[in-house]
């Protein structure tokens, strides 16, 4: 017991006298405090301190201490070996025990010791917030001590316990790093691809060796409320996972145990065959004589040697056991490809485009952590190689030169980074070809992988070497490489925002098929070799503080490095900081003189003052756009913009205006701007964009005036920010917001988030306007029905789009040109689009029904890009479909042409402009074909969008709560009926199981009702279901009748404009009495149905048919906003249903499908079938929403039914 | 107290054989162990302080006055550590640690937990190897000697009736050496001490017993005197020029070569006179070294006592 105490006392003694310990220290108390303030704003209800956000921080902490718990558990582990006190100690008379379990304790103290400081700087985190009091709870400790001991000390204990294990048994410090990383990325695919991915959340909180899951799952299902106040409670799942993990950890103490040996480590045989036979050594009497050789000095040698010295870094690193981390990024493509290349479900065409953005833009953790890895560890392993094995006298004193080994070392680790590439490379090959798809484009690998990726990973390959060099410790220089790896991606968090001052950075670059590299390849060349230059410096760095020799202080390495600052090393060194100056001040002439360089807060700063100047505007009548006229012309290759014309604008309201506001972009030079009247420029805020124009004479009710203008974009150079590709050589796609004027003062510039306003002083405004905010239902902008015409001008080769018809296109001093016209107003959203598109054509006929009362035919069109064809066929089939049932159940769809055009962007949304409908061109790799699950799933998306055509541009709905409704909602319902008529009810089942899948995880019940909602969740799901539980209860035609009579009232567009109230006045309209109940459960109330079948039990009658006994449970709730569930009595109509033998997942062939009365609590229900039923259930089709899909249907059990439960 | 090994073989992984059937029986006193480098010496050092196992064989440590008290190295390690000290060819020591912390962690990892005790044999073992003046000192600036002396202290904690010693003289200067010698050969009373050594002068300063060891057998066990006295008149010696060797290695046992003042001086092994220009010479332990790896005393000279008993 003494010896033990001994060793632990031993070991903490040691630990504290180091530093690496207290810089490990302030690390952790760095990372809780960034943490807190600035990662944890999701697990927070309002309270800063809340217990779950101190929680959270703690985990956090505890993840990124793997790798101070990775540096522990490996130096305590081979402390022993490496100072070769071994025999020493190995044959004092202590028992295995005594030695690894004091040792053990040894690290997990000075761990546990260490994680103490993180409620202190978690307390100090609360301290130096400038919030106001109410943001600050009260101070609880026990959330303090309950982060502690529930989370941190068992995450130190499990870390500690497995790397202390893996470090011992392998005899080797690697192992421990190799351990740690396993561990995080375990911890992330359990929680990205079991609990995210699998919605298995229970599984993977147990999985999980650090509590992350949990702790989500806690966030997203607790209420504000709860977040606020409740402590974690060690019971439950939680219970159960610290219970099996702190078992795990033991037993993987105990396994050591058992397999550790005290004892001298016996030579293993390297390769087979060597076997050394005892050699007999005849003592040799004669004196020996080695061969004469000659030596070289010469240049060639140096360069040999320090290809010898690369090939030796190369194999040193390729051999050990932190090799296998270059197969991770590998295998995980080919293992998780299938998973990561789909959307929603659906596999996408496996382009190089998609794949390289995968490898590079996805923040995959498997894809992105193996480089820094490597660099990491290994930059110290091969900088303290020669003196780890005792050799560094040997090698200092030969004649090499100080740069060859660094260099050496460098172009070794470099080329272990080059193997990672190239495995990477195959790994991507290697899965497309496994999709079937064999457009390899080696060259586009090449440039990602080997030109763009592997130069950022040398920049900190040198960045580390030099480190380790300069900080002559090797842990302490880990942590120092590690920070400066956290600094370059936290960067803009700590407000360093200037892609000058942050090494290897740059503004960011994007591949897509459409536009190549497009204009972002050469502002990222010019950061790299600036960031090249740096590394040069570095480098002679590093070589002028090479170690060489026993000198260890400071002062004699830096005599040591004046002496070396001669001849090639001082010539390298002044090329290098030229290359710095002269690249350095090219970027900042660009980035800071040419252009103007804004930071974050800058801009928002620009955004309160646009406020804080003509918010008093905001209500100020002013003339309503009806008409643009303009002339645009596109120059590719210059990514220039001109546009010129006139808007024309009505004064619409009742009062004469005396005063225009036009907003221009800040970025657009504007030539002339003016109005075609008298007016004086009272005020022309270039700055901001805002100019405001007295008239001479007020504008009276009903008449028009036109503003003519005249502006371009042309970008000089470049700047800090990712680039602006709207313009660029092979696609253009540019918005009608983003550079045309506007009138009147714009809310949209102002800054959303409540903390923002705070900041700069703004008084809080809503996010929406409430339903009942009469005003807003006259704010028509974005609403406007406009005419367009647009004459638009581009390269020869390049196809060019504007709203409307394409009346005219004709060539003109090496250009073309097209000429549009919309034939019918459309509401105020249109783009100009212009690449070297590929058409397909198509036509729609209406039915002589719909032709009869004035429906004319329309021209379907699709401009894609060339290669990206796979869809177009089933594309045309959703545009008929759609355009079919909505002309015969809706209305008529004003314009003679619908067109889809792809722009570039590797995202796959969609924008349903009057018209024109716009995709990304991810959409395009849908691949439908090969979806396992049987759905069309981009067909549907076409159904949904041109439904957009009806709701959403001819019905616009008011920028209030629950507008969403009225567009995405009823747009989902109508594909969806689109989807039932051209493929068939069971498919559209199909389809909407995909959606509800969204129910499946945790989700918080609290929430306004869908009349009021306006997220996305509500907009896009709970929406659809709503109106389709509707038209099963209320039957198809009904709720029809009800969308015309609102499309008859609304779609024109007039103000006032309608709301979700208006839509719901016409669904009561069409709904019975008996089910105006379920109408307000769906819309007016957020409500949650409970229901579950307990049994179901089915017997056979006399008359050959069966009788069914079905308990149920059924139970309603209202949840407010707050949480509070409120149980209201049911009486309402349910399915019942009642299934034969299955087939797959079916549930089978209807038996009975019904309506039932159900009213709360347990009830039974008999029904009687003419066959044998298989499964029976309540609501089988989940028609009304309950968060619990699984309990509804059960299978049945032959046999009389049990006794009732009542 | 006496080590008894029997039948000891262990071959490495690589396939090399490093002991092959060594058998000896080791008293009280100064047992040294001569062999040249690579002849098994630190294997078998190595398996009697508990650090290895061997493939075959048996190493018991037997109290003759009472013989049910044996014990067997190889599987009770537990107690042999406690009355073992160690001094390994090659070790390092924990370079930021003080001299006297260290020895006091040691004394503590040995079993005296008494801490007046401690402070007391920690005190005279520093004073014992001279190392009382830097015990204040950082283990890791010290010498290459003093580090072998901090070594010899931890060696000599608590005691050990079984002391082996590998190579223990390699990196001392020669004043330092003496002083080692003198500290080892007052322990050889009532302890087993086993040294290992490829310096034949150290052998036959302070052994009463030796065995000469090669490929891992045992060539020769004796006592040092003895085995010198078997070679009285059989070593002789001759000057030639250094062309002249390869002729002599032909015709003679040439057991040794030296050079002397440019030209070489042979031995030579042979019963009677070689020739007219050989002279007789004195035998030393050297001789003895020589011309046992030479092949020429394969011979086994036993224990007196045991010889007579048998």
């Amino acid at each position: 017991m003494t010896a033990f105490r001994e060793i632990v006392g031993f070991e903490v003694a040691h630990y504290a006298r180091q530093r690496a310990t207290w810089i490990y220290g302030a690390v952790f108390m760095g990372v809780a405090f960034l943490a807190m303030t600035s990662f944890v704003s999701g697990a927070r209800g309002s309270l800063f301190n809340a217990p779950l956000a101190i929680a959270g921080s703690t985990i956090v902490v505890s993840m990124l201490g793997l790798l101070v718990t990775a540096a522990l558990a490996g130096d305590v582990a081979t402390r022993d070996a490496n100072a070769r006190i071994e025999p020493l100690l190995h044959t004092a008379p202590i028992s295995k025990t005594t030695y690894l379990g004091a040792r053990f304790l040894g690290a997990f103290a000075v761990n546990a010791l260490l994680l103490v400081l993180v409620p202190v700087a978690l307390v100090a985190a609360g301290l130096a917030q400038p919030l106001d009091p109410e943001f600050i709870g009260p101070f609880r400790p026990a959330a303090y001590l309950g982060a502690y001991a529930l989370f941190a000390l068992p995450n130190a204990f499990v870390t500690t316990a497995l790397l202390f294990s893996l470090a011992t048994l392998n005899r080797t410090a690697v192992a421990s790093y190799v351990g740690a990383l396993v561990l995080f990325l375990g911890a992330m695919l359990n929680e990205g691809v079991v609990a995210e991915a699998m919605g298995r959340w229970e599984e993977a909180s147990l999985l999980d060796p650090f509590g992350i899951v949990l702790l989500r799952s806690l966030v997203q299902s607790w209420t504000p409320a709860e977040k606020d106040t409740l402590l974690i409670a060690f019971e439950g799942t939680l219970l159960l996972n610290r219970a099996l993990w702190m078992a795990i950890g033991v037993a993987a103490l105990a396994l050591t145990l058992v397999r550790f040996r005290f004892g001298h480590r016996s030579p293993r045989p390297y390769r087979r065959g060597s076997r050394l036979e005892g050699v007999s050594l005849k003592p040799s009497v004669s004196p020996a004589s080695a061969p004469h050789v000659r030596r070289t000095f010469s240049t060639a040698t140096r360069v040999r040697q320090t290809l010898d010295i690369a090939g030796r870094s190369f194999r040193s690193i390729a051999m050990s056991r932190g090799a296998v981390v270059l197969a991770i990024p590998a295998l995980f493509m080919m293992v998780a490809a299938h998973n990561l290349m789909v959307h929603m479900g659906t596999p996408l065409t496996p382009t190089t485009a998609y794949i390289v953005s995968l490898f590079v833009n996805s923040g995959d953790i498997f894809l992105a952590i193996p480089a820094p890895f490597l660099i990491v560890v290994f930059a110290g392993e091969l900088v303290w190689r020669e003196r780890d094995a005792g050799l560094s006298d040997i090698a200092d004193a030969t004649p090499v030169p100080d740069w060859v080994p660094f260099a050496g070392k460098l172009l070794g680790l470099s080329l272990i980074l080059v193997l990672l590439q190239a495995l990477l490379m195959t790994a991507g090959i290697l899965t497309q070809a496994a999709m079937g798809y064999y457009d390899f484009e080696v060259g586009l690998y090449l440039r990602v992988l080997f030109g763009l990726q592997l130069s950022n990973y040398l920049l900190f390959a040198v960045l580390a070497l030099a480190v380790h060099v300069l900080v002559n410790q090797k842990y302490v220089a880990h942590i120092f490489v590690l920070l400066a790896y956290a600094f370059t991606i936290f960067a803009r968090d700590l407000g360093v925002e200037h892609n000058l001052l942050v090494y290897g950075a740059d503004p960011g670059w994007a591949y897509s098929d459409m536009r190549g590299f497009g204009p972002f390849l050469w502002p990222v060349v010019s950061f790299r070799l600036y960031w090249a230059a740096w590394a040069g410096l570095l480098a002679v760095a590093a070589t002028l503080f090479w170690v060489r020799g026993r000198q260890r202080g400071f002062r004699p390495r830096v005599q040591l490095a004046q002496r070396r600052f001669t001849g090639a090393v001082a010539g390298a060194g002044a090329t290098a900081l030229i290359g710095v100056v002269s690249l350095g001040g090219f970027i900042f002439y660009n980035t800071n003189v040419l252009n103007a360089y804004t930071t974050t807060s800058d801009r928002m700063g620009q955004r309160a003052e646009y406020e804080r100047r003509y918010a008093r505007y905001r209500t100020v009548p002013q003339p309503q756009l009806t008409a643009a006229n303009l002339q645009v012309e596109i120059h590719p290759e210059r990514r220039r913009l001109e546009i010129r014309g006139t808007l024309t604008l009505v004064n619409k309201t009742a009062l004469p205006i005396a005063a225009v506001h036009v907003v221009t972009a800040s970025d657009a030079e504007v030539r002339s701007l003016r109005l075609d009247r008298e007016a004086a420029e009272v005020r022309a805020d270039d700055g901001l964009g805002h100019r405001i124009f007295q008239l001479a004479t007020a504008l009276p009710p009903a008449e028009s005036l036109t503003l003519i203008f005249d502006l371009q974009v042309e970008p000089h150079g470049f700047t800090n920010s990712a680039l602006d590709a709207s313009v660029a050589a092979d696609a253009t796609y540019v918005s009608h917001r983003r550079w045309l004027p506007v009138i009147g003062y714009q809310s949209s510039r102002e800054l959303q988030s409540v903390e923002e306003r705070r900041t700069h002083g703004l008084p809080p405004r809503p996010a929406t306007p409430a339903l009942d905010d009469e005003q807003a239902r006259h704010e028509m902008e974005g609403a406007e029905r406009i005419t367009v015409e647009a004459v638009v001008g581009t390269d020869e080769g390049q196809v060019a789009v504007a709203p409307g018809t394409l009346r005219r296109t004709w060539t003109a001093n090496g250009r073309r040109y097209f000429h549009y016209a919309t034939d019918a107003p459309i509401r105020n959203d249109y783009a100009f689009f212009s690449a070297a598109y590929a058409v397909h054509e198509a036509e729609w006929r209406p039915s002589t029904r719909a032709a009869r009362s004035g429906q004319a035919d329309v021209a379907i069109e699709i401009l894609h890009h060339p290669n990206h064809g796979a869809n177009l066929d089933r594309m045309v089939r959703g545009a008929l479909a759609s355009l079919d049932y909505y002309t015969t159940h809706f209305g008529p769809y004003p314009h003679r042409e619908i067109r889809f055009i792809e722009h570039p962007g590797d995202g796959n949304s969609l924008h349903a402009a009057p018209i024109n409908i716009s995709y990304e061109e991810g959409f395009a790799l849908f691949n439908p074909t090969a979806d396992e699950r049987k759905i069309d799933l981009p067909f549907a998306i076409v159904a949904h969008e041109v439904a957009h055509q009806w709701w959403g541009n001819q019905v616009s709905p008011a920028f209030v709560e629950g507008g969403a409704l009225v567009s995405e909602s009823v747009a989902w319902y109508s594909a969806m009926a689109v989807v039932e008529q051209a493929y068939g009810p069971d498919h559209l089942r199909r389809l909407l199981n995909v959606l509800r899948d969204a129910y499946l995880s945790p989700r918080v019940r609290a929430g306004v009702p869908l009349l009021r909602a306006s997220d996305r969740f509500t907009a896009y799901r709970k929406g659809p279901f709503a109106m389709y539980a509707l038209r099963e209860y209320v039957g198809e035609q009904p709720v029809n009748t009800a969308l015309r009579r609102l499309l008859e009232a609304h779609g024109s567009g007039t103000p006032p404009l309608p709301t979700s109230l208006d839509l719901y006045r016409e669904l009561q309209a069409v709904t019975p009495n008996s089910l105006q109940s379920l109408l307000a459960d769906l819309f007016e109330r957020n409500t949650f149905w409970e229901l579950s079948t307990q049994s179901a039990t089915a017997e056979q009658d006399e008359a050959g048919d069966w009788q069914v006994a079905l308990d149920v449970h059924a139970r309603k709730v209202v949840v407010d906003s707050d949480g509070v569930e409120t149980e209201l009595p049911m009486d309402d109509l349910v399915e019942i249903g009642i299934y034969a033998a299955a087939h797959g997942s079916d549930n089978g062939d209807p038996l009975h499908l019904r309506m039932h009365r159900v009213s709360s609590g347990a009830q039974r229900i008999t029904v009687t079938v003419p066959r044998e039923p298989a499964r029976a259930g309540i609501d089988p089709r989940h028609l009304l929403i309950d968060v619990d899909l699984d309990d509804n249907v059960a299978g049945v059990v032959r046999g009389p039914a049990k006794a009732s439960r009542q | 107290m006496q080590l008894q090994i029997r039948n000891l073989s262990k071959t490495y992984a690589n396939g090399v054989a490093a002991l092959k059937d060594v058998s000896l029986t080791i008293h009280p006193g100064m047992f040294g162990l001569l062999g040249p480098n690579g002849a098994g010496k630190s294997t078998l050092m190595r398996t009697i302080a508990t650090l290895q196992e061997p493939d075959a064989g048996s190493i018991c440590l037997v109290d003759p006055t009472n013989t049910g008290h044996a014990i067997d190295v190889v599987r009770q390690k537990d107690k042999v550590r406690e009355t073992l000290g160690y001094l390994p060819q090659e070790f390092g020591v924990y370079p930021n640690v003080t001299a006297d912390r260290l020895l006091d962690h040691f004394a503590i990892l040995k079993g005296i937990t008494d801490r007046r005790a401690r402070k007391e044999v920690v005190d005279a073992l520093l004073q014992q190897t001279n190392l009382y003046d830097v015990r204040k000192n950082k283990l890791g600036g010290y010498s290459g000697g003093m580090r072998q002396r901090f070594g010899v202290a931890v060696a000599l904690l608590g005691n050990p009736r079984l002391m082996i010693v590998d190579e223990p003289t390699a990196g001392l200067d020669p004043a330092e050496r003496v002083r080692f010698l003198n500290l080892l050969s007052e322990l050889g009373e009532n302890s087993v001490v086993i040294l290992s050594t490829h310096i034949v002068e150290d052998v036959s300063e302070l052994c009463t017993r030796m065995a000469i060891i090669n490929g891992g057998r045992i060539l020769l066990e004796a006592g040092p005197l003895e085995a010198v006295a078997e070679l009285e008149g059989r070593i002789w010696r001759r000057v030639i020029d250094k062309g002249a060797l390869p002729q002599v290695e032909r015709e003679h046992a040439v057991i040794s070569t030296r050079l002397l003042a440019g030209r070489t001086l042979v031995h030579v092994h042979a019963d009677t006179s070689p020739g007219p220009t050989f002279e007789v010479v004195q035998p030393d332990l050297k001789d003895v070294y020589f011309s046992t790896m030479a092949g020429h005393s394969l011979r086994r000279c036993e224990h007196p006592e045991l010889a007579a008993a048998q």
